[in-house]
């Protein structure tokens, strides 16, 4: 499997990356590179194998006992890192393209 | 003056002349070095690596898309070793969001090896391995993904630790790969190491992938000693092209443990050749999704643009270049179409890693490995080889796969540069991974185990 200049283009629209030209290139260069490096794995015969998250040997079970816990852990109150807090909300610019509307 | 105002002093005046190891990307102010509280690191100066949330000092991960920023609460291990008397004194560069093998990565420039400033003092947690390897702190934390504390720890001269996944908290740690990271930790000695391991372990409610475990005593295991023991050694580990010099050191630190009591039997880990591949699909996968969160909305420096598609890729063109190579990645290997063939193929491979070690661990008590195939190399060596850089990660990527504990302690230097030997322990083992690395440590020191 190998991906063209236009497939890493496509790429970086999905991953939200601008990329230049000279990017692009090297980039489509690398990732090929990478996947010749991973291919061998696809030669493998794994559809048997059943257990998909080995690093998990914890005796925790897998569900908690329902609790209500202090949720309050910041060091300050969102006041005094907030760019802009009122009413006890966030207050955050409109996106690009739109125009605040403010109450009547 | 206390020892973390001399510490202080003595970074700040080091880090300022053109001897600077570029180590801490911030320091701690005189007022914030009071402790919190009494206990076993009372007054003791830590370094923290700067992708765990701190209140009173800027987390940057390493990007200049997190320039400035300043988290609104405090990473559980960070809150940890305040209450027990532990003093922040700084934060630790890194490669950007921890992907990195050299430090190199960083948005803030390279962190230099203390033993041989031209050379790179590995990564991702390279400011905290060369903050302790300097003498700046006593002890540091990092994280480790895929080495990323053994390995710099290796480079550096000093202990590095990666607990078993689910032994210590990661709330407050910036995610990079999910079902990979660990927080770890550097000191001078094993007992450093295991005494912040020992402070910072345990269940926390905040991070559901923790475990309700009991945590012991970690420092009382350092001096326990192997008698007994089973070491086993993996032939996968020590291949043909080995340097020999490195080789003769970890052939010298086994029969160490064999004269301290421990037995030597030879096995096998055939899927350790799947373990990079598997690796360098799964982490990058994870890392497009946990990265994705950065985008000048949630978090990140907003950059404006005409609409909202354009703001969110002028903000992230704040990436590095490896980060964006592994956003890349990440992004195709998720894709539709793809990700059975390359995600679904590589979570199944990991078992396979996984199913070794567990085969393995039934004969022997801990396994014994280099951490890494060369020394610190030179800065610059290994950057325009992104597949190079991954291929020396081949020795430590499998503790993250399987989630076992591992750790790297000195076994020798060759031309002056230190080795590390990995010790690699069952899930939940961490005391007899601590006993080997004392008895290695106390005989390398010319002591009796």
């Amino acid at each position: 499997m190998s991906v063209t200049r236009a497939d890493v283009a496509k790429i970086a629209a999905l991953a939200r990356l601008e990329l230049e030209k000279e990017e692009l290139e090297r980039l489509t260069l690398e990732i090929n590179g990478i996947l010749r490096h991973v291919a061998q794995l696809t030669s493998l015969d794994l559809m048997e194998t059943a257990d998909l998250t080995p690093q998990i040997r914890s005796p925790l079970p897998a569900t908690r006992p329902e609790a209500v816990e202090d949720a309050d852990v910041l060091s300050c109150p969102p006041s005094a890192f907030a760019p802009d807090w009122r009413d006890n909300f966030f207050v955050v610019p409109p996106p690009p393209g739109m125009h605040r509307k403010e109450p009547e | 003056m206390s020892e973390s105002e001399v510490a202080l002093a003595r970074i700040t005046r080091m880090e300022e002349g053109t001897e600077g190891l570029n180590a801490f990307l911030a320091l701690a102010e005189p007022e914030q070095l009071e402790p919190l509280a009494e206990g076993r690191l009372s007054g003791i100066p830590v370094a923290v690596k700067d992708n765990l949330s701190t209140a009173e000092l800027p987390t940057t991960c390493g990007s200049r898309l997190l320039e400035g920023y300043q988290a609104p609460y405090e990473a559980t291990v960070v809150r940890r070793l305040r209450e027990a008397g532990g003093i922040v004194i700084g934060k630790t560069n890194l490669d950007e969001c921890g992907m990195g093998s050299s430090t190199e990565n960083s948005a803030y420039g390279p962190t230099l090896n203390p033993l041989d400033q031209s050379r790179v003092p590995g990564g991702s947690s390279g400011g905290s391995a060369a903050a302790v390897a300097a003498g700046y702190a006593t002890m540091a934390l990092g994280s480790d993904t895929g080495g990323s504390v053994r390995q710099p720890a290796s480079f550096c001269g000093v202990v590095g630790i990666k607990p078993t996944y689910g032994r210590v908290s990661r709330y407050g740690l910036v995610a990079f790969a999910s079902s990979l990271d660990q927080v770890g930790t550097i000191g001078r000695t094993v007992s450093d190491a295991a005494v912040l391991l020992g402070v910072i372990a345990g269940h926390d409610p905040r991070d559901a992938t923790t475990a309700n475990t009991p945590v012991t005593d970690f420092a009382g295991d350092v001096g326990k000693g192997v008698e007994g023991m089973v070491v086993g050694v993996p032939t996968d580990y020590f291949p043909e092209g080995l340097d020999p010099a490195i080789r003769a050191l970890l052939d010298n630190a086994l029969q160490r443990l064999v004269q301290a009591g421990a037995e030597l039997e030879s096995v096998s880990l055939p899927s350790t050749t799947h373990a990079i591949p598997a690796y360098y699909l799964l982490a990058p996968a994870e890392a497009s999704s946990n990265l994705a969160r950065f985008d000048g909305v949630r978090f990140g420096v907003r950059q404006s643009g005409p609409d909202i598609g354009s703001m969110y890729e002028r903000t992230r063109r704040g990436f590095g270049d490896e980060v964006k190579r592994r956003i890349m990645l990440g992004t195709y290997a998720l894709s539709s179409g793809y990700y059975d063939e390359y995600y679904g193929t590589a979570q199944r491979a990991r078992s396979l890693v996984a199913s070794d070690f567990a085969r393995v661990f039934e004969k022997v008590d801990v396994l014994f490995t280099p951490t890494t195939p060369t020394t610190a190399f030179p800065l610059g060596a290994n950057t325009d080889d992104p597949l190079a850089m991954y291929l020396s990660d081949v020795f430590t990527v499998t503790a993250n796969l399987a989630g076992i504990p591992a750790m790297s302690v000195p076994v020798g230097e060759v031309e002056g540069l230190p080795v590390g030997g990995q010790v690699l322990a069952p899930w939940w083992h961490e005391s007899k991974m601590l006993a080997v690395g004392g008895a290695l440590e106390a005989t390398m020191a010319g002591g009796v185990v």
